[in-house]
């Protein structure tokens, strides 16, 4: 575990199960849990930003290519999140129309290619599902 | 505005408008979770009349300045009218509307406050037992009972358009596609291929136009821990419209802690639709079934990135919405994904 995704897990607990009890009855107790489980949650997905994205513009690029379309979308000069995201919806917006293309098409080779985005499309909805830490109930 | 400064703006209101109504207070508020689309109080107000000293219970429904659904409150008001008293529903007293923002800063109405019962987590459906098959019984006979509610003459019916029978799929996926387009923050290529999908595959026309109510699903009815369904609350995305889109929303996965195997995770499929196709009318068409299914995964993902745009905007920072954005948007999108992919030949 890296120090932020250990930072922000711990956090969250403090939150969920120190600091929401103390505030009952108030409505801001709901925001303290839903905080702290959104922050325990964060722990995890900030460890595995980069690695997901970077694995997403692989793919895309993956099926633009076997598509034999050019990609004028540059590639990131850093692993930062927010120019992976950049490049990642660029990529993304090629996609979506290449799929809507294909979609027009009964040639079996367009078919078995939107097959393989929609495979793409179903590992990426995988990777991208977070994990909520199952916090036990104050009266269990 | 200061929850003091509200009771007493919101004291001299209902002063106003109860009939022989003076010396009105309020005498306590709580802002409760009542839903994220509506600032929700929970109010004890006494007054005096010509018949002596009176205490209401009420629910005040105040707009924010952002949220989930962009809805008017005018027609959640009227939806609640509609089925107010009706087929042994338990549905609020629906009181006051003020769309005015003079009165408390915002619009808003006022609902009698139902005095029993709590809301059902749909994370932690189990919590229903040992009361689980009456819940569902009570679940689905309302569903279905909303859906035969008349339509013509309805209050909602002045408020609401109302399509033509095999135009209802069409005026529900434009509007959410629209909402998709309009307020996701990226780029959406599994809804976008769902809502192509939905294009080119329409659902038979409605077998009959009904109040929809929109947003029917555990999490969002109070139950009272004995067996009763005491209350069907958040109408704020009620519409005139097929009655499968509600029942296709009611048993979406999400909301039943992906028990496959019962109904909205309370009642054996079989059962739960003779169910609600006694209470309905309707007879059950798996065809229509599949379309408005898939459809609500698209209108969850339509309420899912609203509510992503509304929290990074700054707009509202309640953190249910970063959740809505967030986990169930993740959730509804699997969940599409996984039922679109293996139709077009990817995986099983």
């Amino acid at each position: 575990m890296s120090d932020i995704g250990m930072i922000l897990d711990r956090i969250g607990r403090k939150l969920v199960t120190e600091v929401a009890p103390k505030l009952e009855g108030d409505y801001s107790a709901g925001h303290a849990a839903m905080s702290g489980l959104m922050a325990v949650m964060a722990g995890e997905a900030w460890d595995n930003a980069a690695d997901r994205l970077v694995n997403e513009i692989a793919g895309i690029r993956g099926l633009l290519a076997l598509a034999g379309q050019s990609v004028s979308v540059p590639e990131s000069s850093s692993v930062k999140i927010s120019q992976l995201t950049e490049e990642r919806n660029a990529l993304a917006e090629q996609l979506i129309a290449l799929q809507a293309e294909l979609e027009t098409s009964d040639d079996a080779a367009a078919k078995d290619l939107n097959a393989k985005i929609w495979m793409h499309l179903m590992a990426t909805a995988m990777n991208r599902m977070p994990t909520p830490p199952d916090f036990p109930d104050p009266e269990d | 505005m200061l929850e003091t400064e509200l009771a007493t703006k919101f004291a001299d209101y209902a002063e106003a408008r109860l009939p022989g109504a003076k010396n009105a207070h309020v005498v306590s508020i709580n802002r409760i979770h009542g839903g994220a689309s509506r600032q929700t109080y929970s109010i004890d107000l006494t007054y005096e009349d010509a018949t002596g000293p009176k205490t209401k219970g009420l629910i005040l429904r105040r707009d924010p300045p952002d949220s989930l659904i962009d809805t008017e409150r005018r027609v959640e008001f009227a939806a609640i009218k509609s089925a107010y008293g009706q087929r042994d529903l338990p549905v609020p007293e629906a009181l006051f509307l003020e769309t005015d923002t003079a009165a408390l800063g915002a619009p808003f109405f006022v609902m009698g406050r139902i005095e029993k019962g709590d809301p059902l987590n749909p994370f932690k459906i189990e919590q229903v037992e040992p009361h689980r098959a009456a819940i569902g019984e009570q679940f689905f006979r309302h569903l279905g009972s909303i859906a035969a509610l008349p339509v013509e003459g309805s209050a909602l019916a002045e408020e609401s358009e109302s399509p033509a029978l095999d135009q209802c799929w069409r005026k529900e996926l434009a509007y959410w596609a629209n909402e998709i387009r309009s307020n996701a923050r990226n780029p959406q290529p599994v809804a976008e291929a769902a809502i192509r999908y939905l294009e080119r595959n329409p659902p038979p026309p409605a077998q009959r136009l009904s109040i929809v109510h929109g947003d029917y699903r555990t999490g969002n009815y109070l139950q009272d821990g004995e067996g009763t369904m005491t209350a069907i609350l958040d109408w704020e995305m009620a519409h005139i419209g097929d009655p499968y889109e509600d029942l296709a929303w009611a048993t979406d996965l999400l909301w039943c802690g992906n028990d496959q195997e019962r109904a909205a995770g309370l009642l054996p499929w079989p059962e739960a639709i003779g169910i609600w196709q006694n209470a309905s009318g309707c007879t059950f068409d798996p065809a229509a079934f599949e379309w408005w299914s898939l459809f609500a995964y698209v209108k969850a993902l339509g309420i899912w990135v609203t509510s992503e745009k509304a929290f990074a905007a700054g707009d509202n920072d309640d953190p249910i919405l970063a959740w809505s954005g967030w986990f169930t948007h993740c959730a509804h999108e699997l969940m599409l994904a996984m039922r679109l992919g293996p139709k077009h030949g990817a995986g099983a």
